[in-house]
């Protein structure tokens, strides 16, 4: 059994991550995100063809449909399966296209520009500015949702100044994931968002694993000081933590590496979020939840707070 | 025992015609995959309803309608439903197995909007002519601005100035695709081009009759979604409740007007919100990456376990295999749609089944250091972990079920298969995993988890 010093430790730690998150932000200011239409709005087109272009080639031939193409994003993207010899490129553009007509007239256009005489359209993936400005603001409501129910059922499983730290925990996390999509330059997309929302809940399933032990090990013995408690469970469950961190982490890894463009931006949430959630589960959540414990104690005597 | 077997049949029985041909889903027949999977279209669009208008009507009429046009065009498989996101409601038309949406999205895309007009005069401009002088005729409750320019199909620079509303008989009234009881497109029996022939009402045969009666030697328009598809002078009486529109150039053009004819109109006008289609060959490639990379990490976390937990490994391991098939046994059952983010789920399962895992075996393991049996350090583990699996398991099923609520399509297919897992995951490891290690506690070795210690530590219980 591990026994390990963190929460004595813990000013190292909060301003470690403090540092941290100050300058995820700054990356996300300096380089902002790299936004799929689902958030930019605008149109991403997969196109397949036997032949081979290069990355300059298609960018003449978009330039040639419009000037304004010139600042389209070309991804050249191999096939994974070997049975197919085709070649994708994938063309994101800012515009969206509201008729069928304007649609097919871009994608003639570009096969007569390239000369290609099989240029299939694979995937289409349109999304009005006006969708993209709607799922901003879903992205919001979905966060904050999430955490307004995740608020109140530690709340009643626990006690508030928990349900506290595991959201500054989560928060934390979501900073910092958010810093790495901005530093690597990663989609970031619906796809995104669904990582972000089950990073969330994985960071705080492994919060809630350490928090259970506390209140186990405090209902134990509540003369310990709360720092020992802490410390005690935190050591308890760090087996376990790694386990289930290294085992999840195998899986998402994986994925990223295996999974190919359409899933990369979830499969890297997932990544970053097992490393950055299981460090902050360990090492944020609970020795944040103890000055709040100590002014709560001071404050309210009476009304002592009973962890069930 | 008899729920795997009940999944395990869901799996296997033929529940449907349905046949899955890529990658690995050509063994799990009764699985519905979503678009993003098996290829094909999803169109959203966004309907422009009037304040005060009771919007639930709407949105039914418009689905019915939709419904009607993409079945009397051959979409049989196509699925128009509801999306109501943030408040807003918008419908959705998925088309499975199709890339080229130009047809569907012309269907979907016009208002179907016919009616019939007396023409005043023709005039040629490039700019819509102004009505000066205009009034409104009460028909049917509704109020009608009598006199309108309508332009040209085929020409943009002519516009017609109609009279919206016949004033013959004892009443104003209009003649619109609600008269008309059947559209059929066909092929020119005079000349060239394709035709569409229109079947009217007795109602409608009636106001025909009369308004064809008061106005020969003049044209009637025949006006389609605020275009004059064709005007044809009237050159006798017509009683007996027959049309024709002609002087159309491709059979499919036919084809459609008369769709959107039989069909009815629609009471709004749908704006495109989002278009998704993706073609067979990407879909099939991109999940048989997705398929291999999750066996890969599946065989990976079992050899794992196994060399961590020895015995104990090789029942998380029957545990999460088990987990998987009772979540596709679940997904066979009940129909959910299966998308490109819920296999992301389903992997992502994985790691929550082992984690229940862990946890339990942690704590069997500090009560073999206590100096336990093994029998008894399993029941006593189990007992207290429970608590710990419930809450942790339950942030995340809520979590999941945020998610479900605020999505709507492919990430919704994440949400299911993360809700339904983690459920599975619970009673896996609760139940199944207490079964057979209670049944097994003999494979385990409590010396091996004896040595190294050398106090036993906190255990003061």
């Amino acid at each position: 059994m591990p026994n390990l010093n963190i929460v004595g430790k813990r000013k190292i730690f909060i301003y470690l991550s403090l540092a941290f998150i100050i300058f995820c932000v700054i990356v996300i200011f300096v380089k902002g995100f790299n936004f799929g239409v689902d958030f930019s709005g605008g149109s991403e087109i997969v196109i397949s063809t036997q032949e081979t272009y290069t990355i300059d080639q298609l960018r003449d031939a978009l330039q040639k449909i419009d000037p304004s193409y010139a600042t389209a994003k070309i991804v050249s993207a191999k096939p994974s399966d070997e049975e197919i010899t085709k070649n994708f490129y994938v063309i994101t553009v800012k515009d969206s296209f509201p008729s069928s007509q304007i649609k097919d007239e871009f994608i003639n256009s570009l096969s007569t520009y390239l000369q290609s005489s099989d240029l299939e359209v694979e995937q289409f993936n349109d999304v009005s500015g006006y969708a993209a400005k709607e799922i901003r603001s879903f992205a919001w409501y979905a966060i904050i949702a999430t955490l307004a129910v995740l608020l109140i059922y530690i709340t009643i499983r626990f006690q508030f100044s928990f349900a506290i730290g595991a959201i500054l925990a989560l928060a934390h996390d979501v900073i910092v994931t958010l810093g790495f999509y901005s530093l690597f330059g990663i989609e970031m997309n619906l796809m995104a968002i669904a990582a972000f929302l089950t990073l969330v809940g994985y960071s705080l399933n492994n919060t809630i694993v350490v928090y259970d032990r506390i209140r186990e090990n405090r209902a134990k013995s509540r003369a310990t000081p709360i720092e020992e408690v802490m410390n005690q469970s935190i050591n308890d469950v760090l087996v376990r933590c790694l386990h289930t961190s290294i085992t999840t982490f195998i899986v998402v890894f994986l994925m990223l590496l295996m999974g190919g463009r359409s899933i990369a931006s979830f499969a890297f949430g997932l990544t970053m979020g097992v490393v950055v959630g299981t460090y902050s589960s360990i090492f944020i959540a609970s020795p944040i939840v103890i000055p709040m414990m100590k002014d709560k104690k001071k404050g309210t005597k009476k009304s002592s707070s009973k962890s069930r | 025992m008899a729920v795997f077997i009940f999944a395990l049949l869901g799996i296997v029985l033929p529940l449907s015609e349905n046949k899955n041909n890529i990658s690995i889903f050509k063994y799990l027949p009764n699985i519905k995959l979503g678009l993003d999977i098996q290829g094909g279209s999803s169109l959203e669009y966004s309907m422009a309803i009037p304040e005060g208008a009771r919007a639930e009507e709407i949105v039914n009429n418009v689905i019915a309608v939709l419904r009607r046009r993409l079945d009397s065009a051959g979409y049989t498989e196509a699925v128009v439903s509801e999306v109501v996101v943030g408040g807003e409601r918008r419908v959705r038309v998925e088309i499975p197995g199709i890339s080229d949406t130009r047809r569907a999205e012309e269907l979907i895309g016009s208002k179907g909007k016919l009616y019939f007009a007396e023409v005043i005069e023709t005039i040629e401009s490039s700019t819509p002519p102004q009505i000066t002088r205009n009034r409104k005729v009460k028909v049917d409750g509704k109020e009608i601005d009598l006199y309108s320019y309508v332009r040209d199909s085929r020409n943009p620079n002519v516009w017609y100035r109609v009279k919206n509303v016949f004033e013959f008989g004892t009443e104003p009234f209009q003649i619109t695709g609600l008269d008309v009881t059947d559209a059929r497109a066909s092929l020119n029996p005079q000349g060239g081009g394709f035709v569409v022939n229109l079947s009217f009402s007795s109602q409608g045969k009636n106001k025909f009759e009369l308004a064809t009666a008061n106005l020969i030697g003049k044209q009637i328009a025949i006006i389609l979604d605020d275009e004059v598809i064709i005007a044809p002078v009237v050159r006798d009486k017509i009683s007996e409740g027959r049309a024709e529109i002609s002087g159309i150039e491709s059979v499919q053009e036919a084809q459609n007007i008369a769709v959107l004819i039989k069909s009815g109109n629609l009471p709004v006008d749908l704006i495109k919100f989002q278009e998704n289609t993706i073609g067979p060959t990407l879909g099939r490639d991109v999940v048989t990456t997705i398929v291999n990379a999750g066996i890969i990490g599946l065989v990976i976390v079992m050899v794992y376990m196994i060399i961590f937990y020895g015995w104990m490994g090789f029942v998380a391991d029957i545990a999460l295999l088990y987990n998987t098939l009772l979540l596709l046994g679940v997904l066979s059952w009940s129909g959910a749609i299966l998308t490109l983010p819920g296999l992301a789920g389903i992997i992502l399962t994985f790691g929550t089944t082992v984690d229940g895992n862990v946890i339990i075996y942690e704590r069997i393991k500090e009560e073999i250091r206590v100096g336990r049996p093994p029998l008894t350090a399993i029941k006593f583990g189990f007992d207290k972990v429970f608590s710990t699996i419930l809450d942790a398991n339950i942030t995340t099923v809520l979590a999941g079920i945020v998610l479900y609520f605020l999505t709507s399509g492919s990430i919704r297919g994440f949400a299911v298969t993360l809700i339904i897992g983690v459920l599975g995951s619970m009673f896996t490891n609760l139940v199944v995993t207490r079964v057979i290690l209670e049944g097994s506690s003999n494979m385990i070795k409590p010396e091996k988890y004896l040595k190294g210690i050398v106090v036993g530590k906190g255990g003061n219980e």
